[in-house]
C-alpha cells in the first residue's frame, strides 16, 4: 500500500469512502514506502497491488477477452475497492459465475461487452441487476520458457 | 466510546463472496468432521437450525428445504478475517481483536460522528472484502456488544427495534427514552455472560428484559448471583469494569493476541511472542476440554506509521490430528510466522487464534482416514499427562513458570508440512490462499 492511499485517510470519514481517482502513469501511482525504509529491492506486491484487503486473484478461461489482452489460462488480479466505470474491465456476476467482460455505458444501458465481436453482448437494462464484483486491474501472463 | 464490530454470520458471509449464488439460500457450515453445524446463515436459522447442532439431526432439510452444507473451510475464513480486521484498525487509534470475527474499536480521543465513521467502515469493509458487518457503538464493552446485537437484530428482523438502528448501533447517540425502549425491547439472555441458567434464574425473579436488570435492587441480585452478574449490570449502566481478557470466552476459538510497546522488526522476538500465546491459548483449550483443528497466526504493521512499509499477514495450519498439546501448537505457530514473516517490516500487533474447537475425547487419537494429501500425520505420544503438571505449575506458581524452550528461542525447522483434514466432503476451494484453488472466471 503505497504511502498516499493508506485506509488512515478515513479517520477523517468522507460520504465517498470508494477508492480515489484513478492516477494516470504508473511511475506517479505507485510511490514506494520503501523509499525511506533502506529496502530497496522491488516488490510486486507494491506495484501491482494498491489496496490489499481489495485484492483478489482469478484464472480465466476462455478466450473472448483475448483482444483485450486477456487470455485463456491467464491469471488475473481483482481489486473490489475501485468503483466499476466505463470501459473498465470487470468481474461480473452472471448466471451464478463469473465473468469477465468490459463494462461499457452506452445511453441509459449497460452493456458487459467481450472484446471478441462474435460473442453476444450481454445487455443490463436495470442498473440494479448489473452486479459488478470487481475491476480488474492487470493481467499475468505466464510465456514459454 | 467503544466499538464492537462484527461479521454476520462470518463463516457463511465468506462463502457467499465467492459463491454469490448462495444468497438467500439456506447455509450452514459444518466442522468436526462436518458432524455438527458451526455456523448458519439467516434463512438456515429461520428453518430452526440450531447453534452446534449435529449435522444428522438437519440433514433432511437438505431435500425439503434446499438447505446447503458446507464443510469449514478456516483458511479461508482466516484470511478473509485478516483483511476485515486490518481495514477495521484503521477507523481507531487501538483495536482489541476478540474473536475471528469481531474486534473492538477503542476511539478515545477521537472527535467527530462515530456513527458515521461508524457506517464508513461498515460500508468500506462490506465494497473491499464483501463481507457485511455490523456495529455497536458504546461506552463499555458490555454495552458495545449489546449495541451489536440490536444493529445486527434491527437489520435481520424489520420492526424487533426501530430501523434507524439497523446495522450501525450507537446507544450514545439515544435520547434516555429510546434507549430505555431498546433496554425493554431486549431479553436477558442477549446480555454477554448472562447465560442461559442466569437468564433462567433471572426470569424466576420477574427479571425478564435488561432495563429489568438495570432496574432491579442491586443488593437483591448480588446474594443469588456471581459477582459477574454485578460487574455485568455495572457495565450495562455504562460504568466500564471488564478488561478484554474478563469478557466471556468464545466456545468456537479462542485468541491471544497483543499490540507491542514497540515495533518489532526480529523474527526471535516474534517467536517468542507467538510461542507464548500459543502456549495461552492452549491452557484455555485444555480448560474446557477441547482440541483444535487449525490454528490461525496474524501479524500486523501499523496502519499509522504510513513513512513504513505495510504488511499483515495471516495464515492458517491445519492440526492433524485435533490437539491441546502445548508443543504441537508452539511449533505450528512459529512454523507459520516463519513462513510469513518478512524482514524489513516493523510489527506492532500479533495474536493466535485456535479454531475449529472440538470436545478433547472425540477426536483424540482420530486417525486421518479421510485426508486428501498423501502426508500421514506422525503419530505422538500423549501428552495430556505433561499437559496437565504444565497447567498445574503455572496456575500455582504463575504464568510462564514453566514454559516451552521455544517460547524463548526460534525452533529450527520443526516437523512435517501441514497435513490436511479429516472429512470434509463439503468444503469449498481455499479461493485466497492456494493458487491452484482460486477462482476460475469465464470469458
Amino acid at each position: 500500500m503505497s504511502s498516499h492511499d493508506g485506509p488512515t485517510q478515513l479517520l477523517r470519514p468522507s460520504p465517498e469512502n470508494g477508492p480515489r481517482k484513478p492516477r494516470s502513469s504508473v511511475a506517479f501511482s505507485f510511490g514506494s514506502p520503501a523509499d525511506d525504509s533502506g529496502i530497496g529491492r522491488l516488490d510486486l506486491n507494491d506495484i501491482l497491488i494498491r489496496h490489499a484487503q481489495a485484492t483478489f486473484v482469478m484464472r480465466v478461461s476462455g478466450a473472448a477477452m483475448r483482444e483485450a489482452g486477456i487470455d485463456d489460462g491467464d491469471l488475473v488480479l481483482v481489486d473490489r475497492a475501485i468503483a466499476a466505470a466505463h470501459h473498465h474491465v470487470v468481474i461480473a456476476i452472471a448466471d451464478e459465475g463469473f465473468v469477465c467482460r468490459r463494462l461499457v455505458r452506452r445511453a441509459h444501458q449497460m452493456r458487459l461487452c467481450a472484446a471478441d465481436p462474435a460473442v453476444a453482448d450481454i445487455v443490463v437494462t436495470d442498473s440494479a441487476a448489473l452486479q459488478v464484483w470487481g475491476v480488474v486491474t492487470h493481467a499475468i501472463k505466464s510465456l514459454p520458457i | 466510546m467503544l466499538a464492537l464490530v462484527d461479521v454476520n454470520n462470518m463463516y457463511v458471509s465468506c462463502e457467499r463472496v465467492f459463491r454469490p449464488a448462495l444468497v438467500g439460500c439456506p447455509v450452514v457450515v459444518l466442522s468436526h468432521n462436518d458432524g455438527v453445524c458451526v455456523a448458519r446463515s439467516n434463512e438456515a436459522k429461520d428453518l430452526g437450525v440450531g447453534m452446534a447442532q449435529p449435522w444428522f439431526q438437519v440433514r433432511h432439510l437438505q431435500r425439503s428445504a434446499g438447505l446447503v452444507a458446507l464443510s469449514a473451510n478456516f483458511e479461508l475464513y482466516g484470511d478473509m478475517s485478516n483483511r476485515m480486521m486490518t481495514l477495521a484498525a484503521a477507523y481507531a487509534p487501538r483495536q482489541e481483536i476478540y474473536s475471528i470475527d469481531e474486534c473492538f474499536l477503542d476511539f478515545a480521543g477521537v472527535r467527530g460522528d462515530l456513527t458515521r465513521i461508524g457506517r464508513a467502515l461498515r460500508a468500506q469493509v462490506l465494497q473491499w472484502t464483501g463481507l457485511p458487518t455490523s456495529v455497536g457503538l458504546a461506552s463499555t464493552r458490555t454495552l458495545a456488544k449489546l449495541a451489536n446485537h440490536v444493529a445486527k437484530t434491527a437489520d435481520r428482523k424489520p420492526g424487533s427495534y426501530p430501523s434507524a438502528l439497523a446495522q450501525v448501533c450507537n446507544f450514545d447517540r439515544l435520547s434516555a427514552a429510546q434507549l430505555e425502549a431498546v433496554m425493554a425491547a431486549t431479553e436477558v439472555g442477549a446480555v454477554w455472560g448472562i447465560g442461559r441458567k442466569t437468564s433462567a434464574k433471572l426470569l424466576d425473579r420477574g427479571i425478564r428484559t435488561v432495563l429489568d436488570v438495570l432496574r432491579a435492587d442491586a443488593v437483591a441480585l448480588r446474594r443469588p448471583f456471581s459477582v459477574m452478574l454485578e460487574r455485568t449490570r455495572r457495565e450495562l449502566r455504562g460504568e466500564p469494569c471488564l478488561g478484554l481478557d474478563e469478557l466471556p470466552e468464545s466456545n468456537q476459538q479462542i485468541m491471544c493476541s497483543r499490540t507491542f510497546g514497540e515495533p518489532v522488526t526480529s523474527l526471535a522476538v516474534l517467536t517468542e511472542s507467538v510461542s507464548q500465546f500459543a502456549a495461552r491459548v492452549a491452557e484455555k483449550l485444555r480448560a474446557q476440554r477441547s482440541v483444535a483443528g487449525a490454528l490461525q497466526v496474524f501479524l500486523s504493521t501499523s496502519p499509522f506509521r504510513t513513512q513504513d512499509r505495510q504488511h499483515s499477514p495471516s495464515a492458517t495450519l491445519r492440526l492433524v490430528p485435533a490437539s491441546a498439546d502445548t508443543r504441537r501448537l508452539a511449533a505450528a505457530a512459529a512454523r507459520t510466522l516463519e513462513a510469513m514473516f518478512r524482514p524489513g517490516h516493523r510489527y506492532v500487533k500479533a495474536g493466535v487464534v485456535l479454531v475449529d474447537l472440538q470436545p478433547q475425547g472425540r477426536a483424540a487419537g482420530l486417525p486421518d482416514l479421510f485426508g486428501d494429501d498423501t502426508a500421514q500425520p506422525v503419530p505422538r505420544r500423549d501428552g495430556a499427562r505433561l499437559m496437565g503438571t504444565m497447567d498445574a505449575l503455572n496456575q500455582r506458581f504463575g504464568r510462564g513458570a514453566v514454559d516451552l524452550a521455544s517460547a524463548a528461542r526460534p525452533p529450527r525447522r520443526a516437523a512435517a508440512p501441514p497435513a490436511s483434514i479429516g472429512r470434509q466432503q463439503m468444503r469449498s476451494p481455499r479461493y485466497t490462499t492456494r493458487l491452484d484453488e482460486v477462482i476460475t472466471v469465464r470469458c
